[in-house]
């Protein structure tokens, strides 16, 4: 049996085998602890960045969906409570995640994610302008959509577009306007006449204009980076008419020495009376654009518009509006500039085709249009090429635009618009119950290799048919702008500017 | 009472004694190479993450700068001011013969511009911060890539106003994409996949808009101009201050990133 000294010392050996253990322990622990820090420090490196790229495309997203939903054919389409809208309504899309609240207007509880940029922009708080909201839709099958919280959409002003800076004097009069809602104007000109398309400032605004919207978002993450971004949108219609939102003629010949065939028939008609109820003014049945004294447009729309009766419309002369002229063709002399050059025609087609629902590479024929299109819900197709349409006998609703040759057959008809632009080439040589209601335009702007031409080439229509059959006298091109304003649209709001506001934090 | 009689304290034998410091050398010798190995260890993964956060930081500054480059752009006026310094002319501001006459985007030494370059870049934009629209530029100079922002002046030239002392700061070191011919040898020789070719690997790489789509530059024709510049593609490639200490082997990143801008380029 051991006896109690013997006990006393194996327990001092047990404490020595104790510090020894607890020494090891520590260094080990050293190096755990170097280890941990070391890749802690590099997750939260990583994670730094990735918020900020989360911030940044969670408040684009909220952009996005404003602009998406300003469009008249959205589904989840939000009109704009007064048109134009003044600088006393704000539009806000919410998107609380769960039961959170998010309340921009509520200026005062830093909770809710209040708008405080309002007032930087435009000197007052938002909370006394009238404000009307809608929640987003961006949470998918309960699905958490991007981190955005608000979107605001607002009129803007020369003031508002400065970035913590003092504006921006879109019309250089010296003055940066804090009151009057700016409008984007495609058809503007510098006093010197020069196509100068831009904001412009004036209580009036020219028929010709579109009210420009400022669209900003805000997004907030968990871990509460923010971001803020802000677009300046302008409506997108396109039209050749400088002085108004439409077409000046039925049936558009752009360029020089443009050709004209017509079937000489009684049945064919191109009617330049507004066909809308109730109608508008009265346009050309057929324009032109070219008058020099060597240019052959005039002799030859003359020589195939025949008989004269069957081309109805407005003459472009001043004075009060005359019945309807028989044999109208005229020098169209209120056409948008940027239509009237190859340069600019291309930038019109790039902006149809970059928003268009469908882009079809030609040759092809309507077997590839895109399904759903309607009288209620108008499409924006391009075919890139030739499109034949022959042995089509439905109805088109848009717009429609064919950069290479269009054959036409007349049993098709097509309720809006028709831009042959590119080859300039429009073909057609049956008879048929169809038409064209609303209005077409015919540009040559590149030649047989596709290479832009330095000026309008001669653009064509041929209609070699008899034209409408049986009952149907009187189809051919009615100008209607009901279906032309329905086509035109507007196709996208359109970003003229982008911004990052810098947030304190 | 009965008391037990302590017995004689007997000390360690010198073998013991011996045995038990040997045993106890050897495992604090071990555990003392064990620190070190782990402390080098620490210092060249810190010196990594340290390259891999600047690296980050510095791409997203100049993707956030390349995004928002265009504003206010001259479409937005219908009248422009004849102070230029109110707008800006392009997106990416180009030198020779700024503002007169458009250079074309080149690689490599190919192109007529020197800015934009592949390692050079100007946007002009105006940043929110009261001074108005700026020149904001990129420069790689050696293994220094600079940055520099200078309000736009009317009738200047961007390279000149950005060249100016004191204008540009060091804003990332130890940038490889363009080394000296020893260093690429010596990268070469380590990261035979990071330099393809064996030549600098260009920093920016830009994107343009052409009536056929979205196309790299260099482009022929008019297509391939500054203001045409759609998107940039960043890449840097990014040394650590010091060589791995225990294997001498040189340390590089390499990140990229991708600028889009949205404002219109005119």
């Amino acid at each position: 049996m051991k006896s109690r000294a013997e006990f006393e010392k194996v327990r001092r050996q047990r404490g020595a085998a104790l510090l020894i253990a607890i020494f090891a322990l520590l260094l080990i622990s050293v190096v755990a602890i170097a280890l941990i820090v070391s890749s802690g420090t590099e997750t939260s490196l990583a994670s730094n960045y990735r918020t900020s790229t989360s911030a940044y495309y969670g408040s684009l997203a909220g952009l996005e969906e404003g602009r998406g939903r300003l469009l008249p054919t959205s589904l989840n389409y939000i009109p704009l409570p007064a048109n134009p809208m003044p600088l006393t309504q704000v539009i806000y899309i919410t998107n609380p995640v769960g039961a959170e609240i998010v309340a921009p207007d509520d200026t005062a509880n830093p909770t809710t994610y209040p708008d405080t940029q309002y007032k930087q922009e435009f000197g007052v708080d938002v909370t006394t302008r009238i404000v009307t909201k809608y929640t987003s839709v961006s949470p998918v099958a309960g699905l958490p959509g991007p981190a955005y919280k608000w979107v605001r959409i607002n009129a803007v002003t020369e003031k508002s577009l400065g970035n913590g800076g003092g504006g921006v004097d879109v019309n250089n009069d010296g003055d940066v306007d804090p009151f009057t809602p700016l409008f984007y104007d495609p058809a503007n000109r510098t006093p010197g006449g020069a196509m100068s398309p831009g904001l412009v400032e004036t209580p009036t605004p020219p028929a010709t204009a579109l009210q420009a919207l400022e669209i900003t978002s805000f997004a907030v993450l968990p871990n509460g980076s923010e971001k803020m971004l802000q677009y300046v949108v302008q409506p997108l219609v396109e039209f050749p008419n400088l002085a108004g939102q439409g077409f000046t003629a039925a049936l558009t010949l752009a360029g020089n020495n443009v050709q004209y065939t017509g079937p000489g028939t009684n049945s064919f008609f191109i009617n330049g009376q507004d066909q809308c109820n109730p109608a508008g003014p009265m346009v050309t049945a057929i324009g032109y654009t070219v008058t020099s004294g060597s240019d052959s447009s005039s002799g030859n729309i003359a020589a195939g518009a025949v008989p004269v009766a069957n081309y109805l419309g407005a003459p472009l002369t001043t004075g009060p509006p005359p019945g309807p002229s028989t044999g109208s063709i005229a020098f169209l002399n209120t056409m948008n500039g940027n239509w009237l050059t190859p340069t600019g025609l291309d930038a019109v087609v790039q902006d149809i085709t970059n928003n268009a629902d469908s882009v079809i590479t030609g040759p092809a024929t309507p077997g590839s249009f895109p399904s759903g299109m309607s009288a209620t819900h108008p499409m924006t197709i391009v075919v890139n090429g030739d499109l034949d349409l022959n042995g089509w006998h439905n109805t088109g609703y848009g717009l429609l635009l064919v950069t290479g040759t269009l054959h036409y057959d007349p049993d098709a008809t097509w309720e809006g618009g028709v831009l042959v632009i590119g080859q300039g080439n429009f073909v057609s040589t049956k008879s048929g119950t169809g038409g064209i209601d609303g209005a077409v335009f015919i540009a040559k702007t590149r030649d047989g290799s596709g290479n832009l031409l330095a000026n309008l080439g001669a653009s064509s229509f041929s209609q070699t048919g008899p034209g409408g059959v049986n009952s149907n006298v009187g189809r051919g091109i009615n100008y209607n702008s009901c279906w032309l304003k329905s086509a035109m649209g507007p196709i996208t709001y359109k970003v003229i500017a982008f911004k990052e506001i810098p947030l304190a934090n | 009472m009965n008391v037990a009689t302590p017995q004689r304290q007997r000390g360690f034998t010198i073998i013991e004694l011996m045995i038990a410091t040997g045993i106890f050398l050897v495992i604090c010798g071990a555990m003392f190479g064990l620190l070190q190995l782990s402390q080098q260890k620490y210092s060249s993964e810190t010196q990594l993450s340290g390259a891999f956060q600047e690296t980050r930081l510095a791409i997203d500054q100049i993707v956030r700068d390349f995004n928002v480059s265009g504003y206010p752009a001259r479409s937005l006026f219908s009248a422009l001011p004849p102070d230029s310094s109110q707008y800006t002319f392009s997106p990416v501001a180009w030198s020779p013969n700024y503002a007169v006459s458009s250079c074309f985007v080149g690689t490599a030494g190919g192109g007529t511009c020197v800015t934009p370059g592949d390692f050079d870049l100007i946007v002009e934009a105006n940043l929110g911060n009261g001074a108005g629209v700026s020149w904001i530029r990129y420069q790689l100079v050696g293994t220094t890539l600079f940055r520099a922002v200078v309000p736009k002046t009317a009738g200047a030239d961007p390279v000149a106003a950005t060249s100016a002392a004191g204008v540009m700061v060091p804003f990332l070191t130890n940038v490889m994409n363009n080394p000296s011919a020893a260093q690429l040898a010596l990268i070469v020789a380590n990261y035979p996949g990071m330099f393809p070719g064996g030549v600098p690997q260009p920093i920016f790489k830009y994107t343009c808009d052409t009536s056929a789509g979205l196309l790299s530059c260099p482009l022929a024709g008019n297509d391939g101009i500054p203001a045409n510049i759609r998107d940039v593609d960043v890449a840097l490639i990014v040394m650590t201050r010091q060589p791995d200490m225990q294997t001498q082997q040189l340390k590089l990143v390499e990140l990229s990133g991708r600028g889009r801008r949205v404002n219109p380029s005119k």
